[in-house]
């Protein structure tokens, strides 16, 4: 498990300076001027070079990149090219919605979709079991912001019972004021997020309904539920868990529609502006902490997995998955197939690359 | 079997639906699309049966055209994604150890961020256009393609056959067309149509940031952002896009499953 | 075990998001003077220097209700004193004296001084200025301070706009840091605080020289799109908005009592700007056939259904050089196609308008677009973003015909300038535009001035497609709002609150 630890770590690290620099040069190679922002109609030639020169536009990209790695290794995110506002602190900010936002859909959606995913399975062929797994379905083909701005429209224009859009000015000062304004955009990611795992519920709890340690298991005199409890949870919950990871990633990255369909001050708002605005320092910053938030979310979500299954603590590193999980098993979500989040196993609905 | 057969003629109805207003907008639209005469903001009526926008262009007009892009944007980022995803993967698979780490470690980091954030980059910066965001779609997927096809390929070639065809001196072109396509093919398919709606959830959210492109070649997604600040005065155009997109992607998710469920006979109504 | 915390965990999220939709606002009801009031708007500051590239944002924010300058643009479009108790100008119009408020002080509580004027003024001329101002200043060769309430400004030539220009510079303590994300300014409210991307509040000033704000302070709240906005303020988040981006969704407010519209004033002109310096934009002929050829009631119906205004020239109504000239190049088919045949292209040619992708310029361009084909000209529609607008027309004038909203007041004086983006190049226009800037007299300067305006609509230098209207939707709770809003500026000071 140690090693492991390390192993993970040094990977997570490494990715995230791979990353970094990609970011870095594509970022560059993109066309577009940060200085244009500045800069008004009317702005003389003086003017226009002096904007350059005041985001350092006009330095080689080289310089420009060693510039901001130092600031990075001191753990400073630079300072905004536009705003004049440092952007460490903005971000902080910024999580301050993003991330209440993420965690209440993602565990509003967990509760949801485990009973119901469970029923949709064990149920499979009555007709409730059926109508349930029809919603899921009809769930993940709904765009995200369709739902929110239905939502507003129904809640908030004709009930009034909602705000539209925004976030308290003091954010979680009332902390009631804070959930009110959090209330339609948790539950229109929550909504999407539910239908997709109740899915992904259903499909492990149906591996392992037809699988053969529960039918030996009853077959020796346990009765359904502690068939259920001593086998069936533990390893329906291991695929399930990979899922999670992904969607938590997803969604927190994704919030950038649902905070535009509710003008949220949050992460993906200031990516949406400063991408707009060319600003490489706010981009950079949004894009590192997200890369961050990703890998951890990976790695949690593999850690969790391995202490759920004893069988995988024994397996190489965390991320090479289903490559050495071996021949055989050709289909859907199963027990140890993988340590990695496993988006992208054979046959199953895939939410790995958009939510949204 | 029954249920099987049921997913995929739903399904299949459910695209063809779309397909063939794509078709016929090609030959047949009510209106010229940037034809304002209409009036602002027209409800449904025998001369508009949608109704018109907020420039008095007619609504079916332009929702049929959106049901050309939605299609355009599903085949065109799935031919990208594909085509790549599956070149990649079959490198990847056939690679020495450390190349195939790397770029294994590589493609975790990618799939893990959303299409969305990639195509909003591409399309902020090279300018809103129904070709940037095909390509930016396409870009993200064949990282998801890459990792699955790699994983089945690499399948297959642990395969004792496989080995005894290494050692005969099969070459890897061979390998690939002889054994390893035809066998991962049935699982890459069905995943490419999942693709295929992902793709235009995607394009659509991409349209209602104001990354699409415009009226009146308009994707649903942009006509959906158009139509929702008259919501209370005018429902149908935040309304219908909606239900449009809807329609298509369940119908493709759903061919997706009955293709899968066909070919593989155990997964019972894994819908 | 894990299951029922998860429930437990789940009913109490859900009860309490249930609980958080029932409390609905206390709207506590206050006197006015203690009142906040909520205003909501698009433009949010870029940053809060507005010769850093603070855009039109800082100025609604900050300009009036923050900083002030020695003279301040009413609402109306006169210029009167502020900081500026009077001022002489020498016989010869060189020298100008102003003689400073007294007992002004900064935010800070600094006092006012002649150098903080001076250090301002040089701020804005300063080598590293990004002030759209910059080059109307340019004139001003010294600033100097006799003492510590007069300053003298000399000019190396006449400048009857003086006053004007300098009500956009703000005076500034000369000791301040960091402008870009902090204020210093003599206004009747100071910052509070700037949560970008969302809210910037205003506190009323405790020690402001003049009359006292007529409420405890002003929170702008930022929204980037005009759907969010328009539900705020129909869920009472915000008081009123700033202004109305397209007039959709304003049957929602007009009939209904709680809310007023009212129909003010702009100086935003929608232009499609030819490359004069191209072909075949190079022939009056040409610009005069598309001027001709395009119906701009109909466009201007189309996007802003009854509001606006056509002008056919770029002079808005509130400046005093203002002349209706849409009968110059009125809208006249057969006189379009008359005209492009005696310019040699009876067959019509094509061309690339390079179209901002934001509203309203790519549903114009398609409109203008199906009026061409009708003289047989096919235009190309490129849309590009503002940042690319910026590089390619304006920087590097690479485009044959555009589209963009000016948005100051009186500047015409930019078809003066032969190296300006759209190419005018007309040494009689360049003549009258410096000839009025050194007029002895606003009557002198207005003449001269219009004689720049009818020239520029003869020779159709560009196509003033319409005047923006500027509307402000408000809760007919609220009064003392500025209604046209000129240069995007938005006094709050005299805003109540019943």
């Amino acid at each position: 498990m140690v090693s492991y630890l390390i192993r993970r770590f040094a990977f997570l690290v490494v990715t995230l300076v791979l990353a970094s620099i990609v970011l870095f040069v594509l970022l560059r190679l993109l066309p577009g001027d940060p200085a244009n922002a500045l800069l008004s109609v009317g702005a003389t030639k003086e003017q226009i070079a002096s904007a350059r020169a005041d985001v350092g536009a006009d330095l080689p990209v080289i310089e420009q990149f060693v510039r901001w790695f130092s600031q990075l290794a001191r753990f400073d995110l630079g300072t905004s090219y536009i705003s004049g506002l440092p952007v460490g602190p903005e971000i902080a900010q910024r999580l301050v919605v993003t991330v209440p936002l993420t965690l209440l859909a993602f565990v509003l959606a967990v509760i949801i979709a485990v009973p119901v995913g469970f029923v949709a399975a064990y149920k499979s062929h009555r007709w409730y079991g059926v109508a349930l797994s029809a919603v899921s379905q009809l769930g993940i083909a709904v765009p995200v912001f369709w739902i929110g701005v239905l939502l507003v429209t129904f809640f908030a224009l004709r009930l009034q019972l909602l705000p539209a859009g925004g976030f308290p000015q003091d954010d979680w000062q009332d902390p009631a004021a804070a959930l009110r304004s959090l209330a339609l955009p948790v539950i229109t990611v929550a909504i999407v997020m539910a239908a997709s795992v109740t899915r992904y519920v259903r499909s492990a709890v149906l591996d392992v309904l037809g699988s053969d340690y529960l039918r030996s298991s009853r077959a020796l005199g346990a009765s359904f539920a502690e068939a259920m409890w001593r086998h069936g949870l533990r390893n329906a919950s291991v695929p399930v868990i990979s899922i999670l990871g992904i969607e938590l990633a997803t969604t927190f990255l994704g919030a950038v529609v649902v905070e535009s369909v509710f003008a949220l001050p949050g992460l993906g708002s200031m990516l949406l502006t400063s991408i707009a605005q060319h600003d490489y320092p706010d981009i950079q910053g949004v894009l590192f902490v997200s890369t961050f938030a990703v890998l951890i979310v990976g790695f949690l979500a593999d850690t969790a997995q391995r202490l759920v299954d004893p069988r995988l603590r024994a397996s190489v590193s965390g991320n090479r998955g289903g490559g050495s999980g071996g021949g055989g098993r050709r289909r859907g979500v199963g027990p140890a197939s993988t340590a990695v989040p496993v988006a992208a196993l054979p046959g199953t609905t895939d939410p790995g690359v958009v939510r949204s | 079997m029954r249920r099987r057969s049921i997913t995929l003629a739903i399904g299949a109805v459910l695209v063809g639906i779309i397909l063939a207003t794509a078709v016929v907008s090609f030959f047949w639209l009510p209106y010229p699309p940037s034809d304002i005469g209409g009036g602002r903001l027209a409800p449904p009526s025998a001369a508009h049966l949608a109704g018109t926008d907020k420039l008095g262009r007619d609504l079916l007009t332009q929702l049929m055209i959106g049901a050309r892009i939605a299609l355009q944007v599903g085949a065109g980022s799935v031919a990208i994604g594909g085509v790549l995803g599956i070149a990649l993967g079959l490198a990847t698979a056939f690679a020495q150890r450390w190349l195939d780490d790397g770029l294994s470690a590589v493609l975790d980091v990618l799939i893990a961020f959303p299409t969305l954030l990639v195509a909003m980059l591409v399309v902020a910066a090279s300018g809103a256009s129904l070709g940037s965001a095909i390509l930016a779609i396409g870009l993200a997927m064949s990282a998801v393609v890459a990792r699955l096809t790699r994983i089945l390929a690499k399948r297959v070639l642990s395969l004792d056959y496989i080995t005894a065809a290494r050692v005969s001196g099969t070459r890897w072109p061979g390998l690939i067309l002889q054994h390893v396509l035809p066998n991962i093919w049935p699982t890459v398919v069905v995943n490419l149509a999942l693709q295929f709606g992902l793709a235009v959830l995607a394009e659509a959210s991409l349209s209602y940031l104001g990354l699409g492109s415009p009226p009146p070649n308009a994707s649903w997604g942009s006509i959906l952002q158009e139509a929702q600040g008259t919501v209370l005065v005018a429902p149908i155009g935040a309304v219908a896009p909606g239900v449009l997109l809807v329609v298509l992607v369940i119908g493709v998710n759903l061919v997706a499953d009955g293709l899968r469920d066909v070919g593989d006979p155990t997964r019972r109504g894994r819908a | 075990m894990k299951k029922k915390l998860g429930l437990a965990t789940g009913i109490a999220l859900v009860s309490a998001l249930a609980l958080a939709a029932c409390s609905g606002t206390s709207s506590s009801s206050t006197k006015p003077a203690d009142a906040t009031i909520n205003i909501g708007s698009v433009y949010e500051p870029q940053n809060l220097d507005n010769t850093a590239g603070g855009g039109q944002g800082v100025t609604e924010a900050l300009n009036g209700n923050v900083y002030e300058g020695l003279f301040r643009l009413t609402d109306t479009g006169k210029v009167e004193n502020l900081l500026a108790k009077s001022f002489k100008k020498s016989a010869d119009g060189l020298t100008y004296t102003f003689d400073l408020q007294s007992g002004v002080t900064f935010h800070s509580g600094a006092k006012l001084t002649s150098a903080d004027v001076k250090y301002s003024i040089e701020k804005v001329l300063a080598d590293d200025s990004q002030s759209a101002r910059k080059s109307s200043l340019a004139p001003i060769s010294s600033v100097s301070t006799p003492d510590d309430s007069t300053v003298v400004v000399k000019l190396s030539s006449r400048s009857i706009s003086l006053p004007y220009n300098l009500s956009y510079v703000w005076i500034i303590d000369s000791a301040a840091k960091n402008l870009k994300t902090s204020e210093d300014g003599t206004g009747p409210y100071e910052l509070d605080s700037w949560k970008r991307g969302s809210t910037l509040s205003l506190t009323k000033y405790k020690g402001y020289w003049g009359t006292a704000a007529k409420n405890a302070g002003v929170v702008f709240h930022y929204y980037s799109d005009a759907t969010a906005l328009n539900n705020a303020l129909l869920t009472n988040a915000v008081d009123v908005v700033t202004s109305e981006q397209s007039p959709d969704a304003l049957a929602q407010f007009t009939g209904n009592s709680s809310y007023k519209v009212t129909d003010g004033k702009s100086t935003t002109k929608l232009l499609l700007a030819f490359n004069d310096k191209v072909a075949p934009f190079n022939k009056v002929g040409v610009r005069k056939a598309i001027t001709s050829a395009i119906d701009n009631k109909q466009l201007l119906n189309s996007i802003w259904g009854d509001y606006g205004t056509l002008i056919g020239s770029m002079v808005p109504p509130t400046d005093p050089w203002y002349e209706d000239l849409t009968g110059v190049n009125p809208y006249d088919v057969t006189l379009a196609k008359k005209e492009l045949a005696a310019a040699g292209y009876a067959d019509g040619f094509t061309f690339t308008l390079d179209t901002p992708n934001y509203d309203p310029h790519p549903a114009a361009a398609q409109i203008i677009k199906s009026d061409l084909a009708k003289v047989g000209i096919t235009v190309k529609i490129n849309i590009i973003t503002p940042d690319t607008w910026y590089s390619k027309v304006y920087q590097k004038h690479d485009f044959q015909a555009t589209m963009q909203e000016h948005v100051n007041d009186r500047d015409v004086v930019f078809y003066g300038n032969p190296d300006f983006y759209w190419g005018y190049d007309n040494k009689q226009v360049t003549g009258w535009v410096d000839q009025a800037e050194q007029a002895s007299t606003t009557d002198e300067q207005t003449a001269l001035l219009k004689k720049v305006n009818t020239q520029i609509a003869d020779d159709a230098a560009s196509d003033w497609l319409y005047l923006y209207p500027q509307i402000v939707v408000a809760s007919s709770k609220l009064s003392g709002y500025p209604v046209n809003g000129l240069n995007s500026q938005f006094y709050a000071y005299d805003i109540v609150k019943k």
